[in-house]
């Protein structure tokens, strides 16, 4: 037994990190992966930078700086290369500040939203009967309501809403999507051999759900969040667009509304187009980042680069 | 003149991995009316060997050496069209899978009469009927069931309803790929039967290929083994089996368990079969082999021809293997 | 029933009856009612490997799923060392999950294919919360040598998808193995495999039996390797007991027409004509009976109409354990040809 002991054994901690290797190398050849991976990266960059702007001048805070010398909107300089608004602030600045709104907004809606849809898929799919017939209708009415009618009319209820209510908003209805694969995933697995032999070794339900349901079902739930994150985003813009936005914030969507609130729409393109631009290019990045992962969780293809 | 006659055939994949080498240097021949079982682990390259012979492999298989004669023609160098021609009419495929054969959605009188009336233009809708009730009369399926669903066939039943499709055109050979293996041990005694008296009767001859040695032993009269891409035992059934020659032929047999005689242990052949991407070097056996010597993991195997209608490939079996 | 009163009986299975109800062509309406299991009863001894022998369909399946409790039987009741297990709960159906297990099938199934092979033969542990890491990492260890995955280096960090059939059905037997169960329900456990690592299995099986003394119920639809494995032999038809004995018994002397049907039916490895066949099997199916006769009348050549049609032949003893469910099978004469 003291041999047995002493032999040094090789159990690596994390296993799994080998399969994320190999998928990386499936996603790395995929051209389109690439290019939504190398979009997101420079948006994550320009998030980044949005902290460097005000401190260089205060007249560079996106909502609140002024440049004195300016009093309409003027078109790209060395001062601002992106140009100002109406009122002389820079659109640099807030083009920036645009970016870690939409990552915020994206990211945290979708995250919230393939939570919710994950945790009610596997559990309406596991437990079955009466639990899912009343999630699954639950979640049918909430799929069949106008998602953006329903914020409009919240909005008018309740006045502004801060852009954690729209967060809070878009993940509450964008669940039911998810939720619907996720218990379809569930259900085919529910009966597979792997979840029986858990069963005979006495697993409880919980361990059953969290060690051997969630784990096949989460890259499908991380490939739905791709495409959420990109909705999100879209419904976030839209809302500011039509002034329901939160006031306080700078996203793409305000600096449109603020376009065309102020008659500069077909004026200025300098300050038209980079919103609209970044806007469709993020939604696009995000969109071709699910298409290469779901490549990547093709079983045929991550089982030919896995078998050796 | 043998029917069929094949020479040093290689075919390999391209796989993401690199090129397989699947089927190597594999000879044999086959005379009319005789039938020639091939027997291997999966992955051996059998069913490649199969799908080869009727130019079906998959997209990145590639036939990259040798000659497939049949009645005197080389099978590569026909065109696709005259390839169409001669599959079904002159060789036809019990397939694998083939309760999947069956497209559900016709009833089964009507797709064998189908596929009379594609490759025979000169009779029409009602002799292709007649024919296809013979057929079934033949396979032993009742006339009443003809003009059912697949779906309301049972395994056996639908099995045999395929093999009545392979005879629809009369042909000269039939490759059947592993035609029993999801049946029950009775149906697949039934079938065989059928299948070596159909072939008995009309003549045909037949390549047979199964995992499971003993259904070759009880259907064909020549028997080839199959170990990781190469044929490395040919000869006639009772001699392979009564003498057999090669380590891996006689550990196959030592692995399976009989009803008859005595009940030994079981020696089953120690680790896995190799991978034919990199396949091992010298004989591919060697690493599993129990007699095997340093020269066996450097030298070519050679084909040993231990009796006139018995060979072996192997680098040391003319003199002292394995005894 | 007096059988083998010298040996302990581990599991006992008494007048088991289970049904499947298919589903109906429309919403709501009842399909017909499948009977997988009539009436079976069966003891298995302590320490031998019982041998479940019968075609798909047959029920087999369901008796091993029934004995794990993977699934309730109808009627009849299911003892473990002589406890009822129906009405198991809490610790007690704790400590039964400890004491039996399964091996399934299918490998490529049965793995789950996001565990790597540590997590899986470790599960088991974890859940019965027995021993501390190191403790458990031994127990893998340990478990995985004894089942031939050997350096067991080479194999606690790989994935399913890594491994091949043999390999993967050897984790599920680790798995199986690591809670040293007293009981395990081996459901074909080759059925996948190739014949040549299908002795391997069979081989793996012995040991385990020889090391840890544990009682396997071995399920299958080949007699020749019920014959190589196992003590006993059941062999059963549409859901019905028809054979129960040694396995010399039921291999060398078969009673039932239907297990002389299954014997013949084996491919004889090119010696057909050399081997004495028993031809009980009709060629034509005949029309079943509408009464409850024997389940295998329809394709019984042996049997009579006026009896086997109308009356259910029960389960008899013949000579010595030797349990036989046929009207025409005292003392192996074959009546009726």
């Amino acid at each position: 037994m003291n041999l047995e002991k002493s032999h040094k054994r090789y159990l690596k901690k994390f296993p799994w990190m080998d399969r994320l290797r190999g998928g990386w190398a499936i996603y790395k050849q995929n051209l389109l992966g690439k290019i939504g991976l190398s979009l997101l990266v420079m948006f994550a960059l320009m998030a980044i930078c949005s902290f460097i702007p005000p401190l260089i001048d205060p007249m560079y805070q996106p909502m609140t700086g002024v440049d004195p010398e300016i009093t309409k909107s003027t078109g790209p300089s060395l001062r601002h290369w992106l140009g100002t608004d109406f009122m002389g602030r820079d659109l640099l600045s807030q083009l920036l500040a645009g970016t870690r709104v939409a990552f915020l907004v994206g990211v945290s809606a979708a995250f919230m939203s393939i939570v919710l849809g994950t945790a009610i898929g596997m559990v309406a799919g596991y437990m079955g009967r009466f639990v899912d017939t009343f999630l699954m209708r639950l979640a049918d009415m909430i799929m069949v309501m106008p998602t953006m009618l329903v914020v409009l009319m919240l909005a008018a209820l309740f006045g502004q809403l801060t852009i954690w209510t729209i967060v809070l908003i878009i993940a509450l209805f964008r669940w039911p999507g998810v939720s619907r694969v996720i218990r379809a995933q569930t259900l085919s697995l529910k009966h597979r051999p792997f979840i029986e032999a858990a069963r005979v070794a006495g697993a409880s339900h919980t361990r059953i759900i969290f060690r051997h349901i969630m784990p096949n079902v989460l890259p499908l739930s991380f490939l739905y969040m791709t495409f959420r994150v990109t909705s999100a985003i879209i419904i976030e813009a839209a809302l500011a667009f039509l002034g329901f936005g939160d006031p306080s914030t700078v996203s793409w969507g305000m600096m449109l509304q603020w376009v065309w609130k102020t008659g500069h729409m077909f004026k200025a393109p300098y300050w038209l187009l980079p919103p609209g631009i970044c806007i469709s290019l993020i939604t696009l990045a995000f969109y071709m980042l699910g298409r290469a992962m779901d490549e990547v969780l093709d079983p045929r293809l991550r089982k030919e680069a896995g078998t050796e | 003149m043998a029917l069929l006659e094949v020479l040093n055939l290689s075919i390999g994949y391209h796989t993401q991995k690199g090129y397989l080498h699947a089927v190597e240097d594999v000879s044999f021949s086959l005379e009319e009316g005789k039938s020639l079982g091939f027997v291997g682990e999966s992955g051996c390259g059998k069913t490649t060997l199969g799908m080869a012979l009727m130019r079906l492999l998959p997209p990145n298989g590639v036939i990259r050496e040798g000659r497939m004669l049949f009645d005197g023609g080389d099978l590569l160098q026909k065109s696709d069209e005259e390839m169409r021609e001669i599959r079904w009419q002159k060789i036809a495929m019990i397939f694998q899978a083939a309760m999947n054969a069956l497209n559900p959605v016709h009833r089964v009188h009507e797709q064998i009469a189908e596929a009379i009336l594609t490759h025979n233009a000169s009779i029409d809708k009602k002799e292709a009927f007649e024919q296809v009730e013979e057929l079934f009369q033949l396979v032993g399926i009742p006339k009443d069931r003809m003009r059912d669903y697949p779906h309301q066939y049972s395994g056996g039943m639908k099995q045999r309803a395929i093999i009545a499709m392979a005879l629809a055109c009369k042909p000269r050979l039939i490759i059947a790929d592993e035609p029993t293996t999801a049946l029950d041990v009775i149906v697949q005694d039934q079938i065989l039967k059928e299948i070596m008296n159909l072939q008995k009767e009309f003549g045909i001859s037949m390549i047979f290929i199964s995992h499971d040695i003993s259904i070759v032993a009880d259907v064909c009269h020549d028997i080839g083994i199959m170990y990781a891409g190469k044929l490395v035992e040919h000869g006639s059934r009772e001699e392979v089996f009564s003498n057999p020659a090669h380590p891996y032929t006689k550990a196959l047999l030592s692995s399976y368990p009989t009803l008859t005689g005595e009940k030994g242990q079981l020696m089953p052949i120690p680790g896995e079969t190799p991978n034919l991407i990199h396949p091992p070097s010298g004989c591919r056996f060697h690493d599993r082999c129990p007699g095997a010597k340093a020269a066996c993991k450097t030298g070519e195997a050679v084909w040993v021809e231990t009796s006139p209608r018995h060979k072996t490939l192997c680098y040391q079996c003319g003199a002292d293997c394995g005894e | 029933m007096k059988m083998n009163n010298d040996r302990e009986t581990i599991i006992e299975l008494e007048h088991i009856v289970k049904k499947y109800t298919s589903r109906g062509f429309f919403f709501g309406t009842r399909g017909n009612e499948i009977i997988a299991l009539n009436k079976i009863s069966i003891k298995i001894l302590k320490g031998e490997i019982f041998g479940l022998v019968g075609e798909s369909g047959s029920g087999k399946t369901t008796a091993g799923r029934l004995i794990v409790r993977l699934e309730k039987p109808e009627e009849g009741r299911i003892y473990l060392n002589g406890r009822e297990m129906a009405g198991l709960k809490g610790k007690a159906l704790k400590n039964f999950h400890r004491k039996v297990q399964m091996i399934f099938q299918d490998p490529y199934q049965s793995l789950n294919p996001q565990l790597s092979v540590f997590d899986t033969i470790s599960e088991p542990l974890v859940i019965h919360k027995i021993g501390n890491t190191e403790d458990r990492e031994d127990a893998v260890w340990q478990t995985m040598k004894s089942v031939g995955l050997s350096p067991p280096d080479d194999f606690v960090n790989r994935y399913p998808h890594q491994l091949s059939g043999g390999q993967r059905q050897r984790v599920a037997i680790a798995r199986a193995m690591v809670l040293n169960p007293d009981f395990v329900v081996a459901d074909e456990p080759t059925s996948m495999l190739d014949a040549s690592i299908s002795a391997q299995i069979f081989n793996i099986l012995i040991e385990m039996r020889e090391k840890f003394q544990v009682t396997l119920l071995f399920i299958t639809h080949s007699l020749s390797a019920a014959r190589y494995l196992c003590d006993r032999i059941a062999v059963i038809y549409k859901g019905n007991m028809m054979e129960l004995g040694s396995a010399d018994q039921v291999i060398q002397k078969p009673r039932h027409p239907y297990t002389k049907a299954l014997i013949d039916a084996l491919p004889k490895f090119g010696l057909s004509g050399k081997v004495k066949h028993y031809n009980t099997l009709l060629p034509v199916e005949r029309e079943a009976s509408e009464h409850e006769g024997c389940p295998f009348f329809a394709r019984c050549r042996v049997a009579n109409k006026a009896k086997c049609s109308l009356e259910r032949p029960l389960l008899k003893e013949t000579d010595d354990s030797h349990w036989v469910a046929c009207f025409y099978a005292e003392n192996g004469t074959e009546k009726g040809f």
